[in-house]
């Protein structure tokens, strides 16, 4: 007995050490990338100096031998921020109007169909905008463009802009749920319309979530790769007007990357870690905006809980004896319950204050009394802009689908359906034999490795450590950090340890190594969420049967939380089939069959960028966005299916007095 | 259940919980103040008190529940068997083997009735299916629903009513054969007629298994305890024959609680 008691404990032991060491795992990841970045970027900062790397106008690799080479990205940092300011401008105003439709304005059966648009433009793969932009964005621009050149800082912003919308609208949506209904009545309950409380009221109530869904927003433009190179124009220059061509960083990354060495190869890892910079400086700023609402709101329960306390302790040392004792934890209850109505009401007052004077007016008359004027339509016109916005991306998106789908069919019947799906290839013949084999192994290897250490991972998070205590901080801190780091950058990172450091070459083993690391955040969030839905009483029940830790968590907290797997593996999926820059630059690009997890292979993402780029096989590369299309709404819909239908929250660490 | 018997470390003896001095802090939150009781075999003994009293925080620590609240410290003595449970190398497992409980709402399992009663057995190493069913029928017996249920054991456990959901939790409990069950106010979630069902079941199982419950319910503790200790912000104001409390209390405030003055 006392022998198997001894071995439950080292066995609860293990157990914990290795969930905690995969919690690690993502602070770990994080520093790896900062770190080989900053140690393969350091030969060019070197050579260029910081100052003149950063400043200098001039990109010129060693064309006529190493003394004549140049390396100034000042020209793609104005780039990157010009495409991301233009992004910014449409995808987040669009985004916002989206998402107010959606909660505020929107037909209730129109509100799922909207919901599942949004998931579903999040899920078009970047290869597939960029394609989208060359073939119809780009011609229509050059038609109206006074240099006849379509591509450039109009094309980048439009198309940047519809991807970033999902991200903003899905955020920012969360965020106006999240404002408390009561700011709502209260508003009605001083006269304002509907249109002047969710105008006046509730969207600024819900201003730093929005803010943190537009900085979600820069982060996804300044990062994004395929897309932009596919209608920037790609030349080296600061753009005067709206049709000129320019780079950006994560385009001169990935143009050059396949052949440069040396200097050349260094400055481009140092072009990333500028990137990365600038995405983890963001991520600092998101952070500290979300914790300084979290604190503020901590702080207002700890403040009501203290003046509960403190009335309680006065009384109870005043009146000594049983009835004051009684009445102390009377006064107790009460005094929260004042509290909290004081705050809250005082919250709503304030905001339906700033509500009634900007509706109402500060006029007086003659006697200084206010006068009240009868609020007028204007915000009617908002709500409008908030359905025209809605309606732009519903069409977008229609347009999208309907163009790839319409394209890729007719491509299809011209190529021949069974041959191009599932032909040999080879020789001048093209297919997607050779994607469906590569896909399949980049997915089997990343999962194989990212859902076992996101698994154990969040089962750290949720079932170890304490909630709320500085190590979950820091781990869910990295966690969403490494979530945030662009594709480029994590295909660099993959460079230089899985291809050169490791020696594994272009090869799917390093790609799916590079994506493993990818998906690991998604993993983490989408399992821990599960987890914390399975009620804490399930736990009690298995303990308080004698089970230990590590027998709970195996028989009844997993299985129950194996739906959240699920969706974690298929949204890992998605990743990873629209992935397509990361994949670039660690499993290359080439088109025949893989021999094995060594050889190099491209993805359907990769295959229809080449196809896509090599100006040759327009067919293909419809038919695979086809496919790609198709692949993403089928993972939407099987997310939909098994998705978590809303369950209450169920509270933690909950103690019966 | 009959080749495989652990050996129960823990044999409850004519006074199955002695509690001593004890004292239990939440953080700097005094929960437990001086609590000195003995709890006898085979009787129902209920815990009763205004909310925050500490009656529910004492049940847990019997089986040592309280090991999962952060920051909870516990002083002085439980013993059972004339074991001190939170003394060295005494194993968690065989505790809550021999110390059951029932939980205020009911919290079955989210998988079918059968795997719910074997849960617990199959933990303690039974894989015989004959010797499952067999548990599965004594438990269910004994929580008077095997009528009910024997044609529904591989349903959900939570497409049953509420009441029911509780009396599978009881009998979940009883799987493992407990010497002392305790229950958390286990009726205040569910309708008038599920307790009184719940309170029939506790009337029968005290003769093989001893029964400490705590109620907010006065009558419900009056109707079927033996004994009864009213509780106060942490303290044990007084503990007697469930017949005295109700009828002759010694202290005042017992008398206020009882008759409803406050609470």
């Amino acid at each position: 007995m006392k022998q198997g008691f001894n071995l439950s404990k080292i066995k609860e032991g293990v157990a914990k050490a290795v969930f905690a060491l995969a919690a690690c795992f993502a602070v770990l990841s994080v520093a790896a990338i900062i770190g080989y970045l900053l140690y393969a970027g350091i030969p060019a900062f070197r050579e260029t100096g910081v100052g003149n790397f950063l400043f200098s106008t001039t990109w010129a690799p060693g064309y006529d031998g190493p003394a004549s080479e140049k390396f100034g990205i000042l020209p793609m940092i104005v780039g990157s921020t010009i495409a991301t300011g233009g992004a910014l401008l449409i995808g987040g105003t669009l985004g916002v109007a989206v998402a107010v439709f959606i909660v505020y304005f929107c037909p209730a059966k129109f509100k799922m169909p909207l919901v599942q648009t949004v998931s579903v433009l999040a899920g078009i793969p970047s290869v597939i905008y960029g394609y989208f932009g060359l073939k119809q964005i780009v011609p229509a621009l050059a038609a109206i463009s006074p240099n006849g050149n379509g591509t450039g800082v109009l094309a980048v912003s439009l198309v940047l802009g519809i991807m970033i919308l999902p991200t903003v609208a899905s955020l920012t949506k969360d965020a106006l749920e999240a404002v408390p209904a009561a700011y709502y009545e209260g508003a009605l309950a001083l006269g304002l319309t509907k249109e002047q409380s969710v105008f006046k009221v509730l969207v600024p109530s819900a201003k730093s979530g929005i803010s943190t869904a537009l900085g979600l927003g820069i982060g996804r433009a300044v990062g994004e790769t395929m897309a932009v190179i596919m209608v920037a124009g790609n030349t080296v220059q600061f753009p005067k007007g709206l049709f000129d061509g320019f780079m950006t960083l994560t385009g001169n990354i990935v143009m050059d990357m396949s052949y440069a060495s040396g200097v050349h190869r260094s400055a481009l890892v140092a072009t990333g870690f500028v990137l990365l910079l600038f995405i983890l400086v963001l991520n600092g700023i998101l952070y500290a905006v979300k914790g300084k609402g979290r604190k503020e709101r901590r702080k207002f329960r700890f403040s009501i809980k203290n003046a509960g306390d403190k009335g309680a302790s006065k009384v109870g040392n005043a009146l000594a004896g049983f009835y004051n004792r009684c009445a102390d934890g009377a006064a107790e209850i009460a005094q929260k319950v004042k509290m909290t109505a004081l705050k809250a009401t005082d919250k709503i007052s304030c905001a339906t204050n700033a509500a009634v004077t900007a509706v109402l007016g500060k006029g007086t008359d003659k006697e200084g009394k206010p006068i009240y004027k009868k609020a007028g339509g204007g915000y009617i016109v908002l709500k409008v802009l908030c359905a025209v916005g809605t309606l732009i991306m519903v069409a977008s998106v229609a347009y999208l689908i309907g163009f790839i789908v319409v394209k890729g069919t007719q491509a299809f019947i011209e190529t021949g359906f069974v041959n191009f799906m599932f032909g040999k290839g080879g020789a001048g013949k093209n297919s997607l034999a050779p994607a469906f084999v590569s896909t399949g192994a980049l997915i089997g290897i990343s999962l194989a490795i990212s859902l076992p250490i996101g698994v154990c991972a969040a089962i750290y998070l949720v079932e170890y450590a304490k909630s709320g205590s500085r190590i979950v901080k820091v781990i869910r801190l990295f966690t969403d950090t490494l979530s945030g780091i662009p594709s480029i950058v994590f295909g660099l990172f993959g460079v230089i340890v899985f291809n050169d450091a490791l020696g594994l070459g272009y090869s799917l083993l390093s790609g799916g190594l590079t994506l493993s690391v990818m998906i690991l955040p998604t993993v983490v969030r989408a399992v821990e969420e599960s987890l914390l839905n399975v009620p804490l009483s399930y736990r009690e029940a298995s303990y308080a049967l004698g089970a230990g830790k590590i027998h709970t968590i195996g028989k009844i907290v997993l299985p129950c939380a194996l739906k959240g797997i699920l969706t974690a593996t298929v949204l890992s999926v998605g990743r990873i089939v629209s992935e397509s820059a990361a994949l670039l630059l660690t499993a290359g690009s080439v088109k025949n069959m893989p021999r094995g997890i060594t050889s190099p292979g491209s993805s359907f993402a990769v295959m229809m960028y080449m196809y896509a780029s090599e100006g040759l096989y327009m067919n293909e590369a419809y038919a695979t966005a086809l496919v790609l299309i198709v692949i993403v709404i089928a993972i939407n819909a099987v997310i939909f299916a098994i998705g978590p239908k809303k369950e209450k929250k169920i509270e933690r660490k909950k103690n019966n007095g | 259940m009959k080749e495989k018997r652990i050996t129960d470390k823990f044999e409850v003896t004519d006074v199955a919980v002695s509690m001593k001095n004890v004292n239990l802090y939440y953080g700097a939150f005094q929960a437990l103040k001086n609590i000195n009781m003995d709890v006898a075999k085979g009787e129902i003994t209920a815990f009763i008190g205004p909310s925050g009293c500490g009656k529910s925080t004492l049940l847990k620590c019997i089986n040592r529940m309280n090991d999962l609240v952060e920051g909870c410290r516990i002083e002085g003595t439980f013993e059972i068997g004339g074991r001190n449970i939170y003394g060295a190398g005494v194993d968690l497992q065989t505790l809550r083997r021999n110390v059951g409980m029932v939980f205020q709402k009911p919290n079955p399992f989210p998988v079918s009735v059968y795997d719910n009663i074997t849960y617990g057995p199959r933990l303690y190493g039974i894989r015989d299916k004959a010797t499952l069913s067999a548990i599965v029928e004594d438990s269910l017996k004994r929580a008077a629903m095997w009528d009910e249920l024997k044609d529904r054991l591989d349903k959900s456990a939570l497409a049953l009513s509420g009441g029911q959901q509780q009396r599978l939790c009881i009998a979940r409990a009883l799987s493992v054969q407990p010497q002392i069950l305790l229950m958390d106010e286990p009726t205040s979630a569910l309708d008038p007629i599920s307790t009184g069902k719940i309170e029939e079941l506790c009337a029968e199982l005290k003769e093989k298994v001893t029964i400490i419950i705590v109620t907010h319910n006065m009558q419900q503790a009056a109707r079927i305890s033996d004994k009864t200790g009213f509780f106060l912000l942490g303290e044990l104001i007084e503990y007697a024959s469930t017949e005295k409390i109700f009828s002759n209390p010694e202290k005042e405030q017992t008398e206020r609680y009882i008759t409803g003055r406050f609470g």
